[in-house]
């Protein structure tokens, strides 16, 4: 039981960190990014290609995450340039279809050139007891890692002007610019680190199995699914959604399979959507 | 009689083509899909192009009534004449319910892009966890339980045909119906529309129901056809994607444009086929420039080059 729900919090913190980027995108840059998952793929492809080149793990992953990142601040100062130029449901839309076509282009690319591609990360310790539950050293190291980020997060958008300002943007961006805020600037910015902490969850994946390239829209589904639970404009709310919705597709996996546990997730998110919008946490955030 | 001058030169034009293809059975079956996409981006046009709906889950709504006339048949044994329209009625069901909901709650374009996206998900799940109706991955073989017409090349071709002419007929009532009227405001403005007194939500759902209701006849049809249903058949990147840039490459919110997209996007799909793995590839690359670069698609561009009035 405590195995399940301990189970549940590991996996919920990793979707988390995938929500996060989208949330923070949506936020920030009002575009739903489809591509967010790809960019999880992007980071681990190039983590297992430099520690297929003899450089240390530890380095290699760094050069993973980092190499997401550089795609992000591409992908914000290129492609998505159009999409900037409408305000609302135009750029929403226009958004969706780009990142989207940007997803295809990312998978189509990797199953060609990589395709027998696969990340499995292995630490030197295999278990480890915590709290009386035997787990493993990877769950432990992954959820430390996440939990890490999320507080090195909220204390940038807490204490620093920088985040001050993201959080303003957020609010209103018309409000913020007229304070003098560059926009634009933060937005790359912004979707440099969350196509960063894509690249972390794609990198710890290989720490619990392995990641292929095939994962890519399924770690998009999952990541749009915990930040709309949460609310597509709450990072708190996408924290919390995440170790909710890991521990129900725990349990759900645990008790009716897979399948019925992934409908489970998917019927949540829809009616989330009708019946609360604003996200399942709205209220306490 | 004008009016359905384009309608009979389009009939014409598709009517010939088994002439050109001159029996080949590869040409012919891609002469027969090629009719199927253009049905399914007919539809399309009417949700997402004239009623701003976007529903990312085309194929889920086109599968779920080729799985519905498949399974009803095979397991209760009925009659392909009552199963197909049960599956269409499933279809229309479906995307009258999505509509409403999203209209009812008030849901962006963004939301019900979601929401229809989770229940393409939750249909192609559906299809691989309920095994013991679906047979799962591996599809169910409909060879036998259909229609026999829909068993050989040339009748199928034009049964294609009499569906893609029927939408386009349906399409083309509807447009210039109040309905027609109705739509093109609200595809303007929908407050404006509303305040004007138009009933933006039966317009609306009616749109998705007729809509789907077409994707659902052409993928019951289909699925006898095909020979097998299985989920790759409906899955999103086989219907979806290219019903999706089928209908920016033709135009949207134009007669022809989902006709000429369909037909174009064939073209491209064979000539992509010798790559394998890079098709998607160049469905993203095509989704990106064309929403970018050609929003307004062939019909529109023909209509400037050329100065003709193209429907």
């Amino acid at each position: 039981m405590s195995a399940i729900i301990f189970d549940g919090i590991v996996q919920g913190l990793q979707l988390s960190l995938l929500a996060v980027g989208i949330t923070l995108i949506y936020g920030l840059g009002g575009v739903l990014n489809l591509a967010h998952g790809q960019f999880a793929i992007v980071g681990g492809v190039l983590a297992s290609l430099l520690i297929s080149k003899g450089i240390p793990p530890g380095i290699s992953c760094l050069g993973g995450i980092a190499g997401a990142g550089v795609l992000g601040i591409l992908v914000d100062r290129t492609l998505m340039l159009p999409a900037y130029r409408f305000r609302g449901e135009e750029r929403l839309l226009l958004g969706l279809i780009l990142t989207l076509g940007l997803s295809f282009v990312i998978d189509g690319y990797l199953n060609y050139q990589v395709p027998e591609f696969s990340l499995t990360l292995q630490l030197p310790v295999a278990m480890v007891e915590f709290a009386g539950i035997p787990m493993r050293t990877a769950s432990l190291a992954a959820s430390l890692v996440a939990l890490a980020i999320f507080a090195g997060l909220f204390a940038f958008l807490k204490l620093t002007l920088l985040g001050k300002c993201i959080r303003s943007i957020i609010e209103n961006e018309v409000g913020a610019e007229l304070c003098g805020i560059d926009p634009s600037r933060t937005r790359t910015l912004i979707v440099c680190l969350a196509a960063m902490m894509a690249g972390v969850a794609g990198v710890t994946q290989g720490l619990f199995s392995s990641l292929g390239t095939e994962m890519g829209p399924e770690f998009t589904i999952l990541g749009l699914l915990v930040a709309v639970v949460g609310g597509v404009r709450s990072i708190n709310g996408t924290l919390a959604a995440g170790i909710l919705l890991g521990i129900v597709n725990a349990f759900a996996s645990h008790y009716v399979g897979a399948y019925v546990a992934y409908i489970i997730l998917l019927s949540f998110a829809m009616a989330t959507i009708l019946v609360r919008p604003a996200g399942l946490l709205a209220r306490f955030t | 009689m004008k009016k359905y001058n384009d309608l009979f030169l389009l009939g014409l034009l598709l009517a010939a083509v088994p002439l050109v293809t001159g029996g080949s059975p590869y040409y012919m079956r891609l002469a027969t899909l090629a009719l199927v996409y253009m049905a399914w981006t007919v539809a399309f046009n009417l949700i997402f192009g004239h009623t701003k709906q976007l529903f990312l889950c085309v194929g889920a709504l086109a599968g779920s009534a080729a799985y519905m006339t498949v399974v009803l048949t095979k397991q209760l044994a009925l009659s392909p004449w009552l199963s197909v329209p049960l599956g269409v009625a499933t279809a229309a069901g479906l995307g009258a319910l999505f509509s409403y909901v999203s209209v009812l709650r008030g849901l962006g374009v963004i939301f019900l892009g979601i929401v229809t996206l989770a229940f393409s998900l939750i249909f192609h799940n559906l299809v691989l966890g309920l095994r013991q109706f679906t047979n799962g991955e591996t599809g169910l073989v409909t060879r036998g339980l259909g229609f026999p017409a829909l068993e050989q090349a040339l009748p199928s071709y034009y049964i294609f045909l009499a569906v893609l002419l029927g939408a386009f007929a349906v399409y083309g009532a509807l447009m210039r119906s109040r309905m027609g009227l109705a739509v093109r405001a609200l595809s303007d403005d929908e407050l404006t529309a509303e305040l004007s007194g138009i009933n933006v939500t039966r317009y609306k759902v009616l749109a998705a129901a007729v809509a789907s209701a077409i994707l659902g006849l052409a993928g019951s049809l289909y699925a006898f056809y095909n020979g097998i249903v299985s989920p790759s058949v409906f899955s999103f990147v086989s219907v979806d994607i290219p019903v999706l840039i089928g209908l920016l490459l033709g135009g949207m919110r134009t007669r022809l444009g989902p006709i000429l997209g369909a037909a174009a996007f064939a073209v491209i799909e064979e000539l992509v086929r010798p790559f394998g793995q890079l098709n998607v590839l160049v469905y993203g690359f095509l989704l990106i420039v064309l929403f970018v670069a050609f929003r307004e698609g062939i019909v529109v561009l023909l209509r400037k080059r050329l100065g003709v009035s193209l429907p």
